[in-house]
C-alpha cells in the first residue's frame, strides 16, 4: 500500500517577469472560465463573451464609460494599495467612499443655488477629509486599543451607509422631491466638468491620473515609501530600525481614506449631481480586486482599473442582449481574483507529490 | 514488554554544519533517560529524527531489533513513538475533547471513556470541555501527554517540558513521568537543566556539537561534572588580551532593569544593573531563553520598559527608539539576521538604508538618496569583504556568513561607540566565524565598547573583557574574564552557584 503525501514549499526566488506575468494568466483563465459559465446556461460562448467584452467599447461612449467607471476603481486602489502594502488590511474604502461623499455632498447643498468656482474645490477637499476621518476610525483603534482593522473597517461601511440612508431620506430630502429619498440638484459650479460634450466622462479622470503618479512617487521614492515597504516585508526589522510603526498605520489609513473619499466626491459631482442611496456599486470592494490584479503597483492599477471596469459595462451589455442579470459581472470579478490567489499560490508555492511506502512495522 | 530503542550511527549534515555526528545510543525501557546539551548541541535535531520530522543523511533506528523507516511523523506515531514538543500543537479555540478526538480512530464515546480513565490514573485534573486557551501551560502540555497515551505508546520523548512550567507543575510533571516509567514506557527527556537531569532521570547521555561525549549513570554525576562535559574544556585559541582598567570612564550604564511579560514564552528580567567601560567587551552568557531575547530588544529600544534609566554618554536613553539611540552612535545586531536584521526579499543596497542615521543623508527632505545608499553600500561590501559587489542583489543570496559581515559592517561604518550584538557567529562557518570574532576584537581596539550577549561560551571567553552570566531572567555577578572558567559559566548556566 501507498500513501501519497502533498508536500508544499515556498519557491526561494520568484521571477520578476513571472510575477507580472501572473495577472493576465488570471485574466485568460476568466474569461475561459466566463466562456464555460456561458456555455452551461445554454448560450454561445464566443458570442456571449463578444457582447460582455467587446460589444460594450465598440464606441466612443462606451469608451468613454470605461473610463467612467475605472476612474474611481483607480483612485480608490491607489489609496488601497499604501494600506495593504504595509500590511494594513483596510477593506472598508467603501464605507470611506460613502462618508466622502456625504461630506463632500453636504458642502455641494449648502452651496445649492450659489454659482462660484470656489465651490467645486471645496467639495474635493471636503470629500477627502470625509473620507480620511472615516479611515482614521480604524486606524486609530488598531494602534492605540489593539483592534482588528478587518472588522472595523468592514463594519464600519455599514455605518456611512445608513447614515447615507438617513440623510437623503430625512434631513437633507430635496424638499420639492414628492418624498423620494434623494437629495436636491447640486449647482452647475459643483459639478465636474465634462471633457467632451454628450459624453460622461469627466474631469474626475485627471485627479486619478494625479493620484497615479503621486503614488508612485511617494511609495518608489520617499523615506515614507521604504517604510511602507520595510514594514509590509517584516515588522520585525520595521521595529529594530526604529521606525514609527503608529505614525505610519495612521498615514497609510488617512491616504487611503483621503483617495477613497475622492472617488465618492467624483461620483456624486460627476455623472450622479446629487446624493442618493445608490452612489456606488460597490466601487470600494472591487478596489481591492484591482490593487492586487494591479500587483500594487500604481501603474499596474491603471491597467487594472480598466479590466474590472469592463466587467461591469459587460455585465450591463450582457443583461441587455442576453437577458441574464446584471450580477454576473461580480461573478467575473470574483473569478479574476480566485484565479489570481490561485496563480499566485502556485507561483510562489510549489507542490510536490511523495510516494510513501506503508511502513511494515505498522501495525 | 521491555522496550529497546537503539540509535545507530546517525549523521545529519546542514550546509556548514554537523548536526548529528554519527551518533549512537541505546535506550531500554524502565528508565528515564536524560539527553543533556547546549542550544545547537544537536538534541532537537536527533529528536526530529526519531519523530520522523527530518531524515537522517546516514544511520539507522532500531525498535526491539527491527529497522524503523521514519520518514514522516505519521510513521513516529505508528511505531507508538510518542513525542510532546515545547510549542504545544494545539488549536486553542477548540475544546480539549475536541483537540484530542482530530487524529483519533475510534468513536467519541469510546474515546471519551478511554480518556477519563488515563485522567484517573495519573491523577489529571482537566475538564475536557473548555477551550484549550482557557488552559494553564502545565495543562496543556498534560493534553499533549493524553494525546500521546492514547496510542499506548512504548517511548515518549519530552523536549525541554519545563521551560514554561511553574516549580509546583514541574514536580508534577516528574511524579507522572516516573509512573509512566514504571509501567514500562521508555522516556527519553531533553533539556539543559542540569539539576532536573539530577533529580529526575537515571541515565544521561551529553551530547556537544553534534557528538554524543558522555553516556553515564545519574548517580555518578554532580552538577559540575555535568556542566563541564556540556560546555567542554576547549580553551579558544587566539585570545584576546584583557584590558580591565579601573580608572577608565562608564560608557553605557544601565540601572534597574526590569521587564514583566504576559506571554509565557517570554522570560521576565528581574532587576538588571550594569555596566560598560570605554574599549571594553562585556559578556553575557547564558543558555538561551534565560531572557536574552529580551534583554536585546531593551538595550536595542525596541522595548520601552518603564522606571529603568539607561544612560549612554551620559545621556539619559532609556525611552528612546533605536533610530534615535542610533543617533547616540549605538549600534545593534541582532540574533535573527534573516527576517531582522535585514530583509531577504530586500535588496543589499535597501537593507543598508535600514540605518538610517542622520549624517548618511540616505534619504534628504523624505526623499529617497539612491545614489548616496548605493556609494555607502558599495564601501560596506568592500570594507567588510562581502563576496559580492552587487548592490542590487536581493539579500537572501547571500550566504549567512556574508549577511552578518553586511549587517556587521552596516552598523560599524557610523564609527559606533557602543555595539551590542546578539549571538553574532550563530551558524556560521569557521571562517566567518574568525573573520567576525577578529572584527569584534579590532573594535575594542578602537576604544570603541561591545555588549556580546552570546549562547557560545567559547566566543565569550575568546572577546570578553568582564563576563556575566544570564540564568531565568536574573543576572550574575560580574566577573573578570581571566577569573572564569567554561566550568564556572557552566554551573551558573544551569542555575548553580559558585563561591
Amino acid at each position: 500500500m501507498e500513501d501519497l503525501l502533498i508536500k508544499i514549499e515556498k519557491r526561494n526566488d520568484v521571477p520578476t517577469t513571472l510575477y507580472f506575468l501572473t495577472p493576465f494568466i488570471a485574466i485568460i483563465l476568466t474569461i475561459v472560465g466566463g466562456g464555460i459559465i456561458f456555455y452551461t446556461l445554454g448560450f454561445n460562448p464566443i458570442e456571449a463573451l463578444k457582447f460582455y467584452f467587446i460589444t460594450p467599447i465598440s464606441n466612443l461612449y462606451g469608451f468613454s464609460e470605461l473610463l467612467l467607471k475605472a476612474t474611481p476603481l483607480c483612485l480608490i486602489a491607489i489609496g488601497l494599495s499604501f494600506c495593504f502594502k504595509s500590511n494594513n488590511w483596510n477593506i472598508g474604502a467603501e464605507g470611506q467612499l460613502t462618508f466622502g461623499a456625504i461630506v463632500g455632498g453636504g458642502v455641494a447643498l449648502l452651496f445649492y443655488n450659489q454659482e462660484g468656482f470656489y465651490i467645486l474645490p471645496l467639495i474635493i477637499i471636503a470629500g477627502a477629509i470625509g473620507g480620511m476621518i472615516f479611515a482614521l476610525i480604524p486606524a486609530i483603534l488598531k494602534t492605540y486599543f489593539n483592534t482588528n482593522e478587518i472588522l472595523v473597517s468592514l463594519m464600519l461601511v455599514y455605518v456611512s451607509k445608513l447614515i447615507l440612508d438617513y440623510l437623503v431620506v430625512g434631513p437633507w430630502s430635496n424638499p420639492e422631491g414628492f418624498n423620494f429619498p434623494e437629495t436636491r440638484q447640486f449647482s452647475d459650479s459643483a459639478r465636474m466638468p465634462l471633457l467632451f460634450e454628450s459624453l460622461r466622462i469627466h474631469a474626475g479622470i485627471f485627479i486619478a491620473l494625479a493620484a497615479v503618479l503621486v503614488g508612485w512617487f511617494v511609495l518608489y521614492k520617499t523615506y515614507l515609501g521604504f517604510q511602507i515597504k520595510v514594514s509590509g516585508l517584516s515588522l520585525k526589522t520595521a521595529k529594530y530600525a526604529g521606525f514609527k510603526g503608529k505614525t505610519m498605520i495612521l498615514i497609510v489609513f488617512m491616504i487611503s481614506g483621503a483617495c477613497a473619499g475622492l472617488a465618492g466626491v467624483g461620483e456624486i459631482t460627476g455623472p450622479i449631481g446629487q446624493l442618493h442611496r445608490m452612489i456606488s456599486p460597490d466601487y470600494g470592494f472591487t478596489a481591492i480586486i484591482v490593487a492586487f490584479l494591479g500587483r500594487l503597483n500604481p501603474f499596474g492599477i491603471i491597467f487594472a482599473s480598466l479590466v474590472v471596469s469592463l466587467t461591469y459595462l459587460g455585465a450591463e451589455t450582457a443583461q441587455i442582449f442576453l437577458q441574464i442579470p446584471q450580477y454576473t459581472g461580480q461573478v467575473f470579478q470574483g473569478m479574476i481574483l480566485f484565479f489570481l490567489l490561485a496563480s499566485d499560490y502556485l507561483l510562489f508555492f510549489k507542490i510536490k507529490f511523495l510516494n510513501l511506502k506503508k511502513n511494515e512495522l505498522g501495525h | 514488554m521491555a522496550t529497546d530503542l537503539r540509535i545507530s550511527n546517525i549523521s545529519k549534515i546542514y550546509p556548514g554544519c554537523i548536526a548529528n555526528d554519527n551518533v549512537s545510543l541505546q535506550f531500554k525501557s524502565g528508565k528515564i533517560y536524560a539527553l543533556l546539551g547546549e542550544n545547537g548541541a544537536g538534541k532537537s535535531t536527533l529528536v526530529k529524527i526519531l519523530s520522523g520530522v527530518i531524515s537522517p543523511d546516514n544511520g539507522e533506528v532500531f525498535l526491539n531489533e527491527k529497522n524503523l523507516k521514519l520518514s514522516s511523523p505519521l510513521d513516529a506515531k505508528k511505531n507508538k513513538i510518542g513525542m510532546v514538543f515545547q510549542h504545544f500543537n494545539l488549536f486553542e479555540t477548540l475544546s480539549v475533547f475536541e483537540n484530542l478526538s482530530i487524529d483519533a480512530t475510534e468513536d467519541n464515546k469510546s474515546l471519551r471513556v478511554r480518556i477519563n480513565e488515563i485522567l484517573k490514573k495519573y491523577n489529571f485534573n482537566i475538564d475536557l470541555d473548555v477551550p484549550v486557551l482557557n488552559l494553564s501551560a502545565g495543562q496543556k502540555q498534560k493534553v499533549e501527554i493524553i494525546r500521546c497515551l492514547l496510542r499506548s505508546p512504548k517511548v515518549l520523548i519530552m523536549d525541554e517540558p519545563t521551560s514554561v512550567l511553574t516549580e509546583q507543575e514541574t514536580e508534577e510533571l516528574f511524579i507522572s513521568l516516573k509512573k509512566f516509567c514504571d509501567e514500562g514506557i521508555l522516556i527519553i527527556y531533553i533539556t539543559h537543566k542540569l539539576k532536573e537531569v539530577l533529580s529526575l532521570c537515571d541515565e544521561v547521555a551529553v551530547m556537544r556539537k553534534g557528538k554524543v561525549v558522555s553516556v553515564s549513570q545519574t548517580q555518578n554525576e554532580k552538577v559540575e561534572t555535568l556542566a563541564n562535559k556540556m560546555v567542554g574544556q576547549k580553551l579558544a585559541k587566539i585570545k584576546k588580551k584583557i584590558n580591565i582598567s579601573k580608572n577608565k570612564d562608564e560608557i553605557f550604564k544601565v540601572k534597574h532593569l526590569n521587564f514583566y511579560s504576559d506571554d509565557p514564552f517570554e522570560t521576565n528580567l528581574v532587576n538588571l544593573n550594569f555596566s560598560v567601560k570605554k574599549g571594553e567587551c562585556l559578556g553575557i552568557a547564558g543558555i538561551s531563553g534565560n531572557g536574552q531575547n529580551e534583554l536585546f530588544q531593551i538595550l536595542s529600544g525596541e522595548i520601552i520598559t518603564p522606571n529603568t534609566s539607561i544612560i549612554f554618554r551620559n545621556k539619559e536613553i532609556a525611552k528612546l527608539n533605536p533610530k534615535q539611540r542610533r543617533e547616540y552612535l549605538m549600534a545593534f545586531s541582532p540574533e535573527d539576521r534573516i527576517s531582522q536584521a535585514a530583509v531577504p526579499e530586500l535588496k543589499i543596497y535597501e537593507n543598508v538604508a535600514l540605518n538610517n542615521f542622520k549624517s548618511s543623508n540616505f534619504f534628504e527632505k523624505g526623499l529617497v538618496n539612491e545614489g548616496k545608499i548605493k556609494e555607502h553600500s558599495k564601501k560596506i561590501l568592500s570594507d567588510f569583504s562581502v563576496n559580492t559587489d552587487n548592490v542590487e542583489l536581493k539579500s537572501q543570496f547571500l550566504s549567512g556568513g556574508n549577511l552578518q559581515k553586511l549587517i556587521l559592517g552596516r552598523e560599524l561604518i557610523t564609527a559606533p561607540e557602543l555595539l551590542i550584538c546578539y549571538n553574532p557567529t550563530w551558524g556560521l562557518d569557521v571562517g566567518a566565524i574568525n573573520y567576525i570574532h577578529e572584527t569584534l576584537i579590532k573594535i575594542n581596539d578602537q576604544e570603541k565598547s561591545t555588549i556580546l550577549i552570546s549562547t557560545d561560551t567559547e566566543e565569550l571567553l575568546k572577546l570578553s573583557d568582564r563576563i556575566a552570566v544570564i540564568y531565568k531572567g536574573k543576572l550574575s555577578k560580574i566577573m573578570p574574564s581571566d577569573e572564569v572558567t567554561p566550568e564556572k559559566l557552566g554551573i551558573l548556566m544551569g542555575g548553580g552557584s559558585i563561591d
